[in-house]
C-alpha cells in the first residue's frame, strides 16, 4: 500500500507539469509569453513548495522532540528497552 | 529494516512525497526555462554588440543603431549577443532580459515587448572605467 501511494503521488506530480508542455512559446490568447510573468510565477510556486516543505519538516522535528522527550507523561520505554534486549 | 510489530509506511509516504516534490520542482523549472528560452520562428534577429562602453544593434538588412534601439510593440525579437573587447552583459531590466556578452561567442535571448515606452538597457558585467555609463535606450513603439 505504501509503495502504491508513493507511485501515485509521483505519477500525479510528474504528469501534471508534463501536460503543460503543449503550451510552447505562445499562451492560450495567442500572445507571446512574457518572461517577467513566467519567471515570477515560477518563483511563487517554488516559494510555496519551499515554505510548505520547511513547515512540514520543522513541524515534524518539533513534534518528535516534544512527544519523545523523557519528561513527557506519555513516555514509556519500548518493550526492547524494558527487557534490556537489543 | 522492518522491526516486527512496527509499521514503516509513514516513512515510505514521507520519502515518496519528498521525491515527488523534487520531481515537480525540477519538471516545473525545466518547463518554464524551456518556454522562456524558445524563440518564436518569426522573431526578428537583432545582433547586439557590446564594447567599451556602448551598445551597437545591427539588423539583418545591415542597418545599425548605436546607443538606442527601436522596436515595435507586440512583435518578437531575438537578440544575438556578443562582445568585441571584454566581457559585458546585456540587460533590459523591465523585460527581464539578462544575457552575457562574451568575446568570440554568441548568446541568444528573445522578447516581445507588450508596452510602448522608453526603457533602459544597461551593461551588467563590470567592464572597465565607464561601465556604469554603458547604457542604451530601448524605444518600444506602437
Amino acid at each position: 500500500m505504501a509503495k502504491g501511494l508513493v507511485f501515485l503521488s509521483l505519477a500525479i506530480l510528474v504528469i501534471l507539469p508534463t501536460l503543460q508542455l503543449a503550451s510552447g512559446a505562445e499562451n492560450e490568447a495567442g500572445q507571446y509569453v512574457q518572461r517577467k510573468v513566467e519567471i515570477w510565477n515560477l518563483f511563487f510556486k517554488m516559494m510555496t513548495i519551499a515554505f510548505t516543505v520547511g513547515a512540514v519538516v520543522s513541524g515534524t522535528l518539533i513534534w518528535l522532540v516534544w512527544r519523545f522527550r523523557e519528561s513527557n507523561p506519555k513516555a514509556k520505554p519500548t518493550k526492547y528497552e524494558e527487557k534490556g534486549e537489543w | 529494516m522492518v522491526v516486527s510489530g512496527h509499521s514503516n509506511w509513514p516513512e515510505w509516504i514521507y520519502v515518496g512525497v519528498v521525491i515527488a516534490l523534487l520531481a515537480y520542482v525540477g519538471a516545473e523549472a525545466w518547463n518554464v526555462e524551456r518556454i522562456v528560452e524558445h524563440a518564436p520562428a518569426e522573431a526578428e534577429v537583432i545582433k547586439v554588440i557590446g564594447q567599451q562602453w556602448f551598445w551597437t544593434f545591427e539588423r539583418a538588412d545591415g542597418t545599425k543603431e548605436v546607443g538606442e534601439l527601436h522596436v515595435k510593440k507586440g512583435h518578437p525579437y531575438k537578440f544575438e549577443i556578443t562582445a568585441k573587447d571584454v566581457n559585458h552583459a546585456f540587460n533590459i531590466h523591465d523585460y527581464v532580459i539578462l544575457q552575457d556578452a562574451i568575446v568570440g561567442r554568441t548568446n541568444a535571448a528573445w522578447f516581445a515587448p507588450d508596452k510602448a515606452g522608453e526603457y533602459t538597457i544597461q551593461c551588467r558585467e563590470y567592464c572597465g572605467l565607464l561601465h556604469y555609463n554603458m547604457r542604451a535606450t530601448l524605444y518600444v513603439e506602437e
